[in-house]
């Protein structure tokens, strides 16, 4: 065991014990609920480690669709149109909004991502040839992009997630390997101090009840001593007052005392 | 009649483009690139085509690189021809070049809207369109700055002029912009390949009339196709379209109030070939395969209508070899050069994209 000496430094008395008790108590409530706790997140954990498995496997072939979709525009325009795209947006048109999960008293923000409607700024672009593959190419990334942000969300909240299943974990170890031992500990302590106390008590009343016998025997000795030194004396007066007078007679015999 | 003195000026332009005609790679050759595994293993295949322009490549060259390299072998062989061409010829080759001018034209209007600094965008214009006074757009600060003093200087002004005032710069989209600009063009061009007194009534008039025809109504189609679910309103629509064609003036008034694909089929419809390409993709059918190129990824196995037209365009210029005496050779070359570099893009970008299965979605004529 973590020794002797892993207690907490209270007085043994009857109250502290209650309160350990107490304590202990508590502590093991404690431990179930955050094991629980732990638990629960470690399921959502390996959920989400499978699901940042697959969105980025999905991710690798949806960029590469989109890469290609690029070639094709380049191939269908036969040109350079990111200068002229790149200016003719204007406003963002795929957006991003957070919101917050709540796992077991964990906030995890997840993306969600949204595309704004009628917000078409380069829709003319590839106009005589061409423009077909631009908006092609155009959803093919917003696809990509969708996948990105749903990523995010997933790496974001696997990171919050291993961090807080740390410091869950630590506390449960904490409290399943220093507390609870040691309020045992202390509890067991304060037990065998009271049971001294309790066995010291019985035998300061072992020996005083020994005294008191030991006194009365010497009084009763002393007693019975005397009695009879008082008899003899008396017998003596007798033979020597009526020697050999009726024993019958008037004088009573002085009363036996024991 | 036009064969007795066409040599003394232009027989030794036509005789090198003839020789670069023969420089293009072959679906032979693009069976060779299309089973490469690397693009070091495609680099090596392109050596003979393309040699030193391929030469200063870094091991592993990204396909933007290698489509650099390409046009830029476009680039100095087309400023060959434009350096030994004289008379007619030369005013020919700078018309080819107009339309590239326009791209690089919007590009510095966008710039210049957006007040960026527009000399670093010199170099991102393309080479072809590129002209002498194209550095001065950049000066201007502002669109009336530009237009007033800075655009009218340049060879594209007739095409502004009647068509676009400077608050229209401000106000209209730089896609219609840019298609008004190359409506005005294409005009210009047929006019003046019919017109013009050395080339009227020459196969060059012929094949030229027949290909910017071609081009015209892919043009009209494609951007009534692409209007569809833009805020792009009719009666603007129907100023974008050339007023040539063999779409002209019928097909084109249909296609000014086609609301969806259905639509524009029936516009096409007085055109035997345009009809035909409809019915390959399937197109207004209900079940359309898109209108756009290879369908976007989802790869189907009909064509696209824009693959049709490539293709289309593709068997038109290689038809102008057939002829003698005629200048659209110069622009049957460029087309099938630009087609070239587009082809080996995709294939390298199959490659290195991993995407095997649709490599062979390049388009060969020879």
């Amino acid at each position: 065991m973590s020794g002797a000496g892993n207690r907490e430094a209270v007085f043994p008395t009857r109250q502290s014990l209650g309160l350990m008790k107490l304590k202990l108590k508590g502590a093991q409530t404690g431990h179930d609920l955050l094991k629980r706790k732990s638990e629960a997140l470690t399921k959502r954990f390996r959920e989400i480690t499978r699901r940042i498995d697959e969105a980025k496997r999905k991710m690798g072939r949806v960029m590469q669709i989109a890469a290609f979709s690029l070639a094709e525009v380049t191939y269908a325009v036969g040109g350079d149109i990111g200068y002229q795209v790149q200016e003719s947006a204007k406003s963002a048109r795929f957006r991003v909004r957070t919101k917050q999960e709540n796992v077991s008293g964990v906030f995890l923000p997840a993306f969600e991502s949204f595309t704004t409607e009628g917000n078409n700024d380069f829709g003319l672009t590839g106009l005589g040839k061409g423009g077909q593959q631009v908006q092609k190419c155009r959803e093919t990334y917003a696809r990509a992009v969708e996948t990105l942000v749903e990523l995010a969300s997933l790496q974001t909240a696997f990171v919050i997630l291993d961090e807080v299943i740390k410091v869950v974990n630590r506390r449960v170890n904490a409290i399943e390997h220093v507390i609870i031992p040691r309020t045992e500990n202390t509890i067991k302590y304060i037990n065998s101090e009271l049971d001294e106390l309790d066995r010291e008590e019985f035998f300061r009343l072992k020996k005083v009840q020994n005294k008191k016998q030991r006194d009365t025997a010497a009084q009763d000795a002393e007693i019975i001593a005397k009695r009879k030194a008082g008899e003899q004396k008396e017998n003596d007066r007798e033979n020597e007052t009526s020697g050999g007078g009726d024993i019958l007679g008037d004088d009573e015999d002085a009363d036996v005392i024991f | 009649m036009e064969g007795l003195l066409y040599n003394v000026n232009n027989g030794y332009i036509e005789g090198i483009v003839r020789g670069y005609r023969n420089g293009l790679l072959t679906g032979n050759n693009y069976n060779n690139l299309t089973q490469c595994e690397t693009i070091d293993d495609l680099k090596l295949q392109l050596g003979p085509a393309y040699g030193d322009f391929l030469a200063s490549l870094p091991p592993n060259p990204s396909t933007s690189t290698l489509a650099a390299k390409t046009t830029e072998k476009l680039i100095s062989e087309f400023r060959y021809l434009r350096a030994n061409a004289v008379g007619s010829l030369a005013k020919f080759i700078d018309y080819l070049t107009y339309g590239y001018m326009i791209d690089n034209v919007a590009l510095l209007i966008t710039g210049t809207l957006h007040e960026r600094d527009t000399r670093e965008l010199l170099e991102r214009c393309h080479p072809l369109g590129w002209f002498e006074t194209m550095p001065v757009l950049c000066v201007a600060t502002n669109i009336e700055e530009l237009y007033n003093s800075v655009l009218i200087e340049t060879p594209l002004a007739p095409y502004f002029k009647g068509s676009l005032s400077h608050q229209d710069l401000d106000e209209l989209n730089i896609e219609i912009i840019r298609n008004t600009l190359y409506k005005n063009y294409l005009e210009d061009f047929h006019n003046f390949v019919n017109t013009d007194s050395d080339i009227a009534g020459t196969p060059t008039a012929e094949v030229m009339t027949e290909m910017l025809e071609f081009e015209a109504d892919r043009r009209a189609i494609n951007i009534t196709l692409n209007s569809f679910g833009t805020d792009l309103t009719k009666e603007k629509r129907k100023k974008l379209y050339p007023s040539f064609g063999r779409l002209y003036p019928e097909g084109s008034y249909m296609l000014s109030r086609a609301d969806d694909i259905e639509g524009v089929r029936l516009a096409v419809e007085g055109v035997n070939d345009y009809k035909n390409y409809f019915d390959q993709t399937g197109l207004g059918q209900g079940n359309g395969a898109g209108a756009g190129n290879m369908s976007g990824g989802a790869g189907g196995d009909s064509k696209s209508l824009e693959d049709i037209f490539l293709q289309r365009e593709m068997e038109i210029s290689k038809g102008a070899f057939t002829r003698q005496f005629t200048y659209s050779i110069v622009y049957a070359w460029v087309k099938l050069r630009e087609q070239e570099t587009r082809n080996i893009t995709w294939i390298a970008e199959c490659i290195a994209q991993n995407q095997k299965e649709r490599i062979n979605n390049y388009i060969s004529v020879f």
